[in-house]
């Protein structure tokens, strides 16, 4: 059992860990030392300020909370920490998604056509992602862990 | 014949022993959860993603998805060019009225009331709406409203009001109609005045949000900054100058709840039709008045008017006076107005916080009116020496970092 919780807790620091990081070098990447970092499945940068200077500091925020919760993950007190940070990459990660959704449903300003091709609507879905949205699968074990405390 | 005070309270005590058994209670994570938003360490970065949630659901749906995907072209492609082929006589009254330009290629810049007007209110303000009511909604019904209020009452205590100033404050950035009316929440009038005034001035409402978002994205941040300046400033002002109390913030917090989807329906029914009824009109009816102004001269003669004050005061550029004025009846349209004016970006930024501080558009001065002659006399009053002073301050700015 005690192995099993050093084992969460070092997951929980390195998923805050990696929400800290990317959401500085997002901040960095704004302020203009570099123009994009793009690794293939991931990419930092964006034109659209509040999406990305204020989804940043939100994904920063969630990787401190994540951080700060993980020592004593098992204590419920030290998990609602860790999971609230969670919550928070959830929330960029999720608009993220909803906002390529929105905006693939449409065909387009020049289409004559109203809605998008299906093949259109699906190929906005291909990488590179936002770091929220990698780091999303990896915070799901937080929901898991939840439930769990709840149905308790 | 009452009973005594102290009687009253042996009462209470008799039947706590008789009815109530207290325990040992073990908190869930729910308590956890609750107890950390309303924390400001925890709670602030907490609010600051459920905003930033708010804010970004809110302009994929109403911006990206249903104005830009579907509205623009359903209003540009089919019913501009239906209505400019089958309404008679371009050269007509008539016709500037209800069309408007009869060489506009969009709905936009036509600004006739049934082509801009109906755009701006159907295609524009309705989704925004849609989508605010549903996201205040579930906010609400969720129970993260109430913890909101608590957590920002340190801060708008500052500003002679409490906490839960911060529901007409968001209701604001959807319909200043609606955000008026919430200010009967607040317990003293002292507090009521002010944030209609706050309100009135520094929160942009939604249309006015999605048409500087669709015309001047690199200028909106800049303009959000001012006014969140402005409102904090001014608040902090108003809040010592107006005599009056402001008592500490005493709200039930409810537990966490997954929001009921009839609840949901409901409410968002009530809301939406509160606003086909109480502003589409507002909308239309401001732009027909406007378009009547404009004919009969009244618009150039209260530009030439005020120029000197604008240009010399504000900062602006002279043909910024007919939108500035024009503000008064369609603030969103008035933004789009100065977007085709050549200016600097810092003009440009001047500008659209002058449209924003600006007299409130005339569906929520009515609402101000319900509320009472003498409240809205003295509030158009402080609106009037708000916007003449933090107007000629953003000038100032401008001169001492030599961009004005």
């Amino acid at each position: 059992m005690e192995n099993k919780n050093n084992i969460f807790e070092i997951y929980t620091g390195i998923i805050g860990l990696a929400a800290m990081i990317t959401g500085i070098l997002n901040i960095i990447v704004w302020s203009g030392i570099y123009q994009t970092i793009d690794l293939g499945l991931f990419t930092i940068g964006g034109d659209d300020f509040f999406r990305w200077v204020w989804g940043s500091l939100v994904v920063i925020f969630g990787g401190i909370m994540l951080i700060s919760g993980a020592k004593d993950i098992h204590k419920i007190e030290q998990f609602s920490k860790s999971f609230l940070g969670a919550v928070m990459i959830w929330i960029v990660a999720g608009t993220d998604i909803f906002a390529t959704i929105c905006e693939n449903i449409p065909a387009g300003e020049e289409s004559a056509e109203f809605f998008n091709s299906l093949s259109g609507f699906v190929s906005a879905f291909a990488p590179p992602y936002a770091p929220a949205v990698i780091l999303l699968p990896f915070t799901l074990a937080f929901a898991v862990y939840y439930f769990r405390l709840e149905n308790n | 014949m009452t009973t005594p005070t102290a009687k009253r309270w042996e009462i209470v005590d008799l039947i706590a022993n008789r009815t109530v058994t207290a325990g040992e209670y073990k908190p869930s994570i729910k308590d956890y959860l609750s107890e950390l938003t309303v924390k400001p360490l925890t709670g602030i970065p907490v609010a600051l993603a459920v905003l930033y949630a708010f804010w970004s659901i809110f302009s994929s749906f109403a911006g990206a998805l249903v104005t830009d995907g579907f509205m623009v072209k359903l209003f540009d492609n089919y019913w501009l060019p239906w209505i400019q082929n089958v309404w008679p006589n371009p050269d007509s009254v008539l016709y500037f009225l209800f069309v408007g330009d009869p060489l506009a290629d969009n709905c936009f810049e036509a600004f006739g009331m049934l082509t801009s007007g109906l755009f701006v209110s159907i295609g524009v303000v309705l989704p925004a709406i849609f989508i605010f009511y549903l996201m205040m909604t579930i906010l609400e019904d969720s129970g993260y409203l109430p913890r909101l209020a608590v957590l920002m009452d340190g801060l708008f205590h500052k500003i002679g009001l409490h906490g839960y100033a911060i529901v007409p404050a968001i209701l604001g950035l959807g319909c200043n109609v609606p955000a008026v009316t919430a200010t009967r929440n607040l317990e003293t009038k002292k507090q009521r005045f002010i944030m209609m005034v706050l309100l009135a001035v520094f929160i942009p409402c939604g249309a006015q949000l999605g048409i500087m978002l669709d015309v001047i994205p690199e200028t909106v941040g800049w303009v959000m900054l001012y006014l969140i300046i402005g409102f904090c400033l001014f608040g902090f002002i108003l809040g010592k100058l107006i005599p009056g109390g402001n008592p500490e913030i005493l709200i039930d917090i409810p537990p966490y709840r997954r929001p009921a989807l009839q609840n949901i329906c409901k409410k968002l029914w009530v809301k939406t039709k509160g606003f086909f009824i109480n502003a589409i009109p507002f909308v239309l009816l401001g732009i027909l008045f406007v378009n009547v102004l404009y004919l009969l001269g009244v618009i150039q003669a209260l530009a030439d008017l005020f120029a000197p004050l604008f240009v010399t005061w504000f900062g602006v550029p002279k043909e910024t006076v007919g939108p500035l004025i024009a503000a008064f009846l369609r603030k969103d349209l008035a933004v789009a107005q100065l977007s085709t004016i050549a200016m600097t970006p810092y003009q440009m930024i001047t500008a659209v916080v002058l449209i924003s501080i600006y007299f409130p558009c005339v569906a929520t001065f009515v609402v101000m009116l319900k509320e009472g002659v003498k409240e809205l006399a003295a509030a158009v009053g402080v609106l009037a020496v708000i916007v003449f002073l933090y107007g000629g301050l953003i000038h100032l700015i401008g001169i001492l970092l030599g961009v004005a």
